[in-house]
């Protein structure tokens, strides 16, 4: 069956900080720094997001580059797909 | 090599330590924080809840409970719940003693704690020789009531002189229970200040456990050997102290100080009687001091990317000098055997 998308895992935990987007998994623990500046709101993972959906007014230049790291939170087990 | 993010400051602490209590059943001879007694003002109830939710506010992801015995306080699980309502995670730390299954049934309802029972050995004679009698036996059974459930557990392990060629074994016996294991430094502060010469591992021992961590991925720290982390951990943790960057501790009485090993007037940050959790973490000088902390003395050194000069704490208590490096790094373990052997030579 096809993954509806991909949301924070529950282990995990995500605020925003200066530099972007803190990620912290409570096992392990480990954290995550993402430079993301404000391109992403620290809740936009809350709630079960497809995976090339991005926010309001993300440029198409932007696009490749937040896909390409919302693979690797997937990959890192940070975002899991539902 | 530092974090620059680390560097740049954090909005709040990733995590934070919070004794809700000084009262213990037990005495051990190593307790970092003299428990015994519950101390005279301790946070209220309303206190401890209006404390939950700043943490909230200020986005702290997890609480780790300590003290004292935790469980000792009546309002314990009230703390927890609320913590729980908010999405913040918990890890407590507990001596076992008070474990009962209707209790282990109550906190398996939630997914967001983590439990860790404190075992110092082994063997049953080790434990209890720092912890006290009936100590080890009372642990165990409490590791099995949270092993059969879906809680994260795991046995603490201080690693002293006495206990350190059982390590191995420690990692066989939570193995056997089904939970993991975590070894902490032993900090020369509290009771385990009072007998540091007797409970301290030798630098040899240090460096024995030091490779057979190396070897031993799945063995956690918290990061509280940083200073003697090999290549082969690197990638396991931040090997900095966090202390006031990323993590802070709260006493029962609810000061701030950078960690739980540094609880004297002299480190305190502030009084959350007098002012607000978020005010403390962004205004106080002693936070300040800790962030901007360089240790000079060691950046001549090797091992400094990995090790930054190790835990001002153990400094502190054996140096009395913050910036003083850390007196049991790996490089000086090594260097203090080499000098024994060139003593005997002599
Ligand atoms: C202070 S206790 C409080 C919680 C609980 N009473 C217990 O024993 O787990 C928290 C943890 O700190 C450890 N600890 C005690 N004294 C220490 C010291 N001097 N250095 C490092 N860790 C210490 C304990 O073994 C325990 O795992
Ligand atoms: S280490 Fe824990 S169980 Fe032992 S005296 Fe201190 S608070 Fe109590």
């Amino acid at each position: 069956m096809a993954a509806a998308g991909i949301k924070l895992h529950p282990s995990c935990r995500v605020r925003q900080e200066g530099f972007g987007l803190l990620f912290y998994d409570c096992k392990g623990p480990r954290l995550l720094f993402a430079a993301t500046g404000t391109l992403l709101p620290a809740d936009y993972f809350g709630t079960v997001r497809a995976r090339d959906e991005f926010p309001a007014g993300t440029s198409e230049s932007q696009k490749p580059a937040l896909q390409k790291f919302v693979t690797q939170l997937l990959e890192k087990g940070f975002l899991r797909e539902q | 090599m530092s974090n620059k993010y680390v560097e740049m400051g954090m909005r709040s602490p990733v995590n934070l330590t919070w004794e809700v209590t000084l009262a213990c059943n037990l005495r051990c001879n190593h307790c970092l924080s003299s428990s015994g007694e519950k101390a005279c003002n301790e946070l209220s109830t309303a206190e401890a809840l209006d404390l939950v939710e700043q943490l909230h506010t200020a986005r702290v992801f997890q609480v780790n409970f300590g003290g004292g015995e935790p469980f000792i306080r009546p309002d314990f699980e009230e703390i927890l719940a609320a913590c729980h309502a908010r999405g913040i995670m918990t890890c407590i730390s507990t001596n076992g003693t008070l474990i009962t299954a209707e209790l282990v049934n109550r906190l398996a309802t939630n997914p967001l704690v983590a439990i860790q029972v404190s075992l110092d050995g082994a063997r049953r004679e080790t434990c209890d020789a720092v912890r006290g009698d009936g100590v080890f036996d009372a642990a165990i059974a409490a590791v099995k009531l949270l092993a059969a459930t879906k809680i994260p557990a795991s046995i603490n392990t201080v690693l002293t002189t006495h206990n350190a060629s059982e390590i191995p074994a420690m990692h066989d016996l939570a193995r056997s229970l089904g939970v993991s294991l975590r070894v902490s430094r032993f900090r020369p502060s509290g009771r385990g200040a009072d007998n540091w010469e007797s409970l301290r591992p030798t630098p040899a021992q240090l460096l024995t456990f030091s490779d057979w961590l190396a070897k031993s991925g799945d063995v956690r720290t918290g990061d509280s050997f940083f200073s003697l982390t090999t290549q082969e951990r690197q990638g396991l943790g931040l090997n900095l102290c966090g202390a006031a960057k990323l993590t802070c501790c709260v006493s029962p009485t609810g000061h701030m100080y950078p960690c739980a090993f540094l609880q004297s007037d002299r480190f305190e940050a502030g009084d959350l009687r007098v002012k607000k959790f978020q005010e403390i973490w962004d205004t106080s000088e002693i936070y300040a001091s800790f962030r901007n902390l360089r240790i000079h003395s060691c950046e001549e050194c090797t091992r400094f990317d990995q090790c930054h000069g190790g835990c001002p704490a153990v400094a502190w208590h054996l140096k009395n000098d913050i910036n003083g490096g850390d007196p049991e790094c790996l490089e000086r373990c090594v260097t203090s055997i080499a000098d024994n052997r060139l003593d005997l030579a002599a």
